[in-house]
């Protein structure tokens, strides 16, 4: 979350549920019930509420455990609350991908995605506009193999 | 079983040199106990998923090697990294990269403030091998 311009040096906000014990990044398991997925029409949806998460308060102190960078003031994190609603919603491109060099392989699809989302802490909350498929970037569906389940 | 990392700058590795180096700034934020600190969901004990083994170092040398492939809206989808944060694993995967705005409150003036946000988000649903060798089922939401 930025005070202006998307950019390092204007967050003030950063959640995240931090990388597990097996360094698994800013990944937690939820329910099978949040995830929705209907493949065949590149749409599926994330549903959580109330998901205890850290504020790192931005990108540099979060991969930097609070210690931040030589340009950017450590800080120590506080924890929060997020509730949220991804939409994967329709296909823009769609593409086969078998890569040898990664052990990954699947279909996927390029999509229009939504996201409404809030967040709270002890001195702050913060409420997303109403999903706007404009401010999507880029997002993917896919269904994939890795690793030992790559063929 | 036995983990392991195979590059050089994983978290622990950064753990282990900046806490050999003798640093003060911050020193009581490197215990293990706050790097896999759990926010109160149980993943840190319980995820039993194994990162994929590529990934990047978004601010190399000071920050760690994170086991994650951020989507680039400048590379073709037939041309992305595997977009998957667990390895050993077959199943549904999504990713948004996205923007937007909204309010912030400060909930004890009511003060409020317009900000922007940009959001990296996902999840995994499938079955993976855990870190125990065992195949699992789950559901993971990337936050």
């Amino acid at each position: 979350m930025y005070s202006g311009p998307v950019g390092l040096v204007n967050q003030i906000h950063d959640f995240n549920v931090h990388i597990d014990s097996n360094d698994v990044f800013w990944m937690v398991r939820v329910p099978d019930s949040a995830v929705k997925v209907d493949f065949d029409q590149a749409q599926a949806s994330l549903q959580v509420e109330g998901l205890n998460v850290f504020d790192d308060h931005d990108i540099a102190n979060s991969l930097t455990f609070g210690l931040g960078l030589p340009t950017i003031p450590g800080v120590a994190p506080v924890r929060a609350q997020v509730s949220f609603d991804v939409e994967w919603n329709g296909a823009l491109a769609e593409a086969d991908i078998h890569n040898a060099g990664q052990s990954f392989q699947g279909s996927f699809f390029s999509t229009v995605t939504t996201i409404n989302w809030s967040a709270e802490e002890d001195e702050f909350q913060f409420q997303s506009e109403p999903p706007n498929p404009a401010t999507n970037l880029i997002s993917v569906l896919g269904h994939e193999q890795n690793g030992v389940f790559f063929s | 079983m036995k983990k392991t990392n195979t590059h050089p700058t994983t978290r622990r590795v950064f753990l282990g040199a900046m806490a050999g180096a003798g640093t003060a700034l911050g020193a009581g934020l490197l215990s293990p106990k706050l790097a896999h600190a759990d926010p109160g969901n149980g993943h840190a004990q319980c995820t039993l998923a194994k990162p994929i083994p590529g990934g990047v170092a978004p601010f190399a040398p000071f920050a760690i090697f994170i086991h994650h492939n951020p989507l680039n809206p400048a590379v073709a989808l037939a041309s992305i990294n595997d977009p998957s944060q667990i390895t050993d694993f077959d199943g549904f995967v999504g990713l948004t990269h996205i923007r937007g705005t909204g309010t912030g409150t400060n909930p004890a003036t009511g003060a409020t403030q317009s900000l922007n946000f940009q959001a990296d988000m996902g999840f995994s649903q499938g079955r993976f091998i855990g870190i125990d060798g065992g195949q699992h089922e789950g559901t993971f939401a990337f936050v």
